[in-house]
């Protein structure tokens, strides 16, 4: 009997000191790791609108030129003239794909999209990260739904071309800007009229 | 002082995590494709050793037989769980890229078979130094096939380009293939030069 008290007093003390070890990390990493996923989201949005930054500065370049509004629940980037960005996220074909894209004034055309995160193949859907690969939905007409097609064949304004090799991501990827897109652009669209 | 030097020999060569002992592979397969994945791993495993090593070494008389395994396990939580905030905190770009494989430190076959093995029957000093040679053990290994998988998938050695422009990518290096074919052909080196034999008594080393 004894040595079974032993045994729970030993498993208690032991859970308590380790839990204070957690909490104390917790209470100490807690608000660096926001910060840091907010500087991530702030300089997306600023890479987005194509806003120039120095990474030491992400801050104060926000702070001068995006505003932060909301509607339904929603949260958008204005940033004057360069139009007005928000955040998507969606499941890709491996895992979840989420970043910031840029519309321009007129809300029907876009003009940026950035990855903050995606977990496709290496090499081969992660290719979507690339500049080339990103820099073709500049321009685009979204409001009838933009549009995969085979690599090189793209001509109309919402066509989108595919990546040789990777067909899949490209088709999840352009399904989640679809989503989003058609989601959060009316309340948007609301919340500029007022 | 010569058991010291033993404990050295073991963690680097003879019981060596990954060629010797086997164990780690799971983690070395997923994380090594960059270096500095390998070198983060690296360190968050060899903390989370030293960490282990220091609480089940000064708990040994106390730890009741029944349940050491749940009391390793806490312990071995508690520590990874700390690698895994430090590494958010310091250093986001690297704790993105090596994600899941920081909280499957726990399951880490090391740790477990460290303390299992070593720490729970010997003094904090003889096992802080076996957690910190066992850690460069597991860390030399995953850099090595870190250094050829990013020089061969990459072109590049931790972000540098290495490669001429011209050089054309080993995308297989990238992926799950080319670590099973660089770990494989690691081990096989490694216990060719340590005339190594499983099917003998005590390994033939």
């Amino acid at each position: 009997m004894k040595d079974k008290i032993m045994m729970l007093v030993f498993v208690l003390v032991l859970g308590s000191i380790l839990t204070g070890i957690l909490v104390a990390v917790n209470w100490y990493t807690t608000p660096v790791i926001s910060k840091n996923e907010e500087l991530t989201v702030r300089s997306t949005v600023l890479q987005a609108f194509g806003i120039p930054f120095d990474k030491n500065d992400v801050d104060q370049v926000f702070a001068e030129n995006v505003q932060v509004k909301e509607q339904d629940g929603r949260k958008y980037y204005v940033a004057g003239a360069k139009g007005i960005a928000f955040a998507y996220a969606g499941s890709g074909l491996w895992g979840p794909i989420n970043g910031i894209v840029a519309l321009n004034p007129d809300l029907s055309t876009l003009r940026a999209v950035t990855i903050i995160h995606q977990e496709e193949t290496p090499g081969l859907g992660s290719r979507i990260t690339e500049q080339k690969y990103l820099d073709q939905f500049k321009g685009k007409d979204f409001t009838s739904g933009l549009k995969l097609v085979p690599p090189g064949k793209s001509k109309g304004n919402n066509e989108v071309d595919a990546i040789t090799g990777a067909t899949l991501t490209p088709k999840a990827f352009l399904q989640i800007l679809n989503t989003n897109l058609s989601s959060t652009v009316p309340a948007i669209r609301q919340g500029e009229k007022q | 002082m010569k058991q010291s030097v033993k404990v050295i020999l073991n963690g680097l060569w003879k019981d060596q995590p990954i060629f010797s002992m086997v164990l780690g592979i799971c983690s070395s397969l997923a994380v090594s494709n960059k270096v500095e994945n390998a070198i983060a791993m690296g360190a968050g495993v060899t903390f989370a050793l030293i960490g282990t090593a220091v609480l089940i070494a000064a708990l040994r008389k106390l730890i009741p037989g029944r349940v050491r395994m749940i009391a390793y396990m806490i312990i071995i939580a508690t520590f990874v769980i700390v690698v895994d905030r430090v590494l958010r905190a310091g250093f986001p770009d690297i704790s993105k890229a090596i994600g899941p494989y920081v909280g499957l430190i726990i399951t880490n076959c090391i740790l477990m078979g460290r303390a299992e093995a070593f720490y729970v029957s010997n003094g904090v000093g003889l096992s802080i130094l076996d957690a910190v040679f066992n850690g460069l053990g597991y860390s030399y290994t995953l850099i090595a096939v870190s250094v050829v998988r990013e020089l061969l998938g990459f072109g590049t050695i931790l972000g540098i380009q290495i490669m001429p422009a011209t050089f054309t990518k080993w995308v297989i290096m990238a992926m799950a293939p080319g670590a099973f074919f660089i770990v494989s052909l690691f081990i096989w080196i490694m216990r060719t030069i340590s005339k190594m034999d499983p099917d003998k008594a005590g390994g033939g080393m």
